[in-house]
């Protein structure tokens, strides 16, 4: 059974990838799911690690868009966009077609490479 | 704006890629001309301490402080920390050996940053090196007004990267910059030849946007 969107992200949720990498990209007969997510609660918003179990690996991923609407003044996405990295911070993908939201740049974080790769900015 | 390796495709890439990787002879060539932003006097390029450059620049900026005397001009420089803007940043990155350094001049219609730099190293060591030269100026000659900065990708060795608010500074390997390719796609944009390759997803023939429960979803269901 398919439930609607309740929290952001965690863990279960089927999400989308969006950069280029070969693993997001390659077809599965099961959609990538988060299993884990890097924070104090167990609830993901923009800006925050998860790690995605996609083609029977584990890999981490940065949550860049989710459909539950977030704070005043910030986009909501009608998909839950994620981008592949790897355990160092860096991404898999070499590009990122669908818009990034803008407030990544303010978060403390390290995500100066994900918008380096990306087209265009909400 | 015009005539500057910015995100308007002017000529051929590679031309222009070229033109852009020469990145300070443009900078030079247009503040002579006095078209961009710049200083209207061009910086004497001087490549001892930037303190002595700071004193250069400000005795040809000032325009009426020829009475100064030289010692007095240094002196005053000492206290005068030179602004940390673009040329600056560029003079550093001379100074510190690093191979092709492509300084890109982005739109304000991109609200990301001013320029976006991106600079190879010849080892890991060497990318640490500048980073943390680079954020030691930066601290020493900020004003108080402007953010703390840290540096991105420590834990990497062959990317790390630095947002100065108006800039933004890339430290890669020679091999890392081929894979990546930044380069093409800011100045390219929408024509980079690695967005083109990514195939566009169509919606299946019976998609309805948020009608039911059940229907929705579609796009994380991969079958």
């Amino acid at each position: 059974s398919i439930t609607g969107a309740c929290q952001a992200i965690q863990k279960l949720t089927r999400v989308r990838v969006v950069d280029n990498s070969a693993l997001g990209n390659t077809p599965y007969h099961r959609p990538p799911k988060c299993i884990h997510v890097y924070n104090k609660t167990g609830v993901g918003k923009v800006g925050d690690k998860i790690l995605l179990a996609i083609k029977g690996e584990k890999k981490k991923a940065l949550i860049v868009g989710h459909k539950m609407p977030g704070p005043p003044m910030t986009p909501r996405f009608d998909s839950n966009n994620v981008v592949l990295i790897e355990d160092n911070g860096n991404p898999i993908g070499t590009r990122i077609k669908t818009p990034i939201p803008y407030i990544l740049r303010r978060r403390e974080g390290e995500f100066s490479k994900v918008l380096a790769i990306a087209r265009n900015f909400v | 704006m015009p005539g500057r390796g910015g995100t308007r495709c002017r000529s051929a890439a590679e031309g222009m890629w070229r033109a852009v990787s020469a990145g300070c002879r443009l900078l030079r060539l247009v503040s002579a001309a006095g078209a961009a932003a710049l200083r209207p006097e061009p910086p004497p390029r001087v490549f001892g301490a930037p303190r002595g450059a700071c004193a250069a620049a400000r005795g040809a900026g000032g325009g009426g402080v020829g009475a100064l005397g030289e010692a007095e001009q240094r002196q005053a420089a000492d206290t005068i920390l030179p602004k940390f803007n673009i040329d600056f940043v560029v003079a550093l990155l001379r100074q510190e050996n690093a191979k092709d350094i492509c300084v890109i001049q982005l739109p304000p219609e991109i609200k990301y940053c001013n320029y976006f730099i991106i600079v190879n190293g010849s080892s890991t060591r060497h990318l640490h090196a500048m980073a943390h030269y680079m954020l030691k100026m930066y601290k020493h000659h900020k004003e108080e007004s402007d953010p703390h900065t840290h540096i991105e990708g420590k834990e990497t060795d062959d990317w790390l990267c630095i947002d100065f608010g108006s800039i933004v500074m890339h430290f890669m390997l020679p091999e890392t910059r081929e894979v990546y390719e930044l380069e093409k796609l800011w100045t390219l944009g929408s024509y980079d030849d690695q967005l083109a390759q990514i195939t566009p997803q169509s919606l299946p023939e019976d998609f309805i946007f948020g009608l039911t429960p059940n229907s929705s979803d579609h796009l994380g269901m991969r079958t």
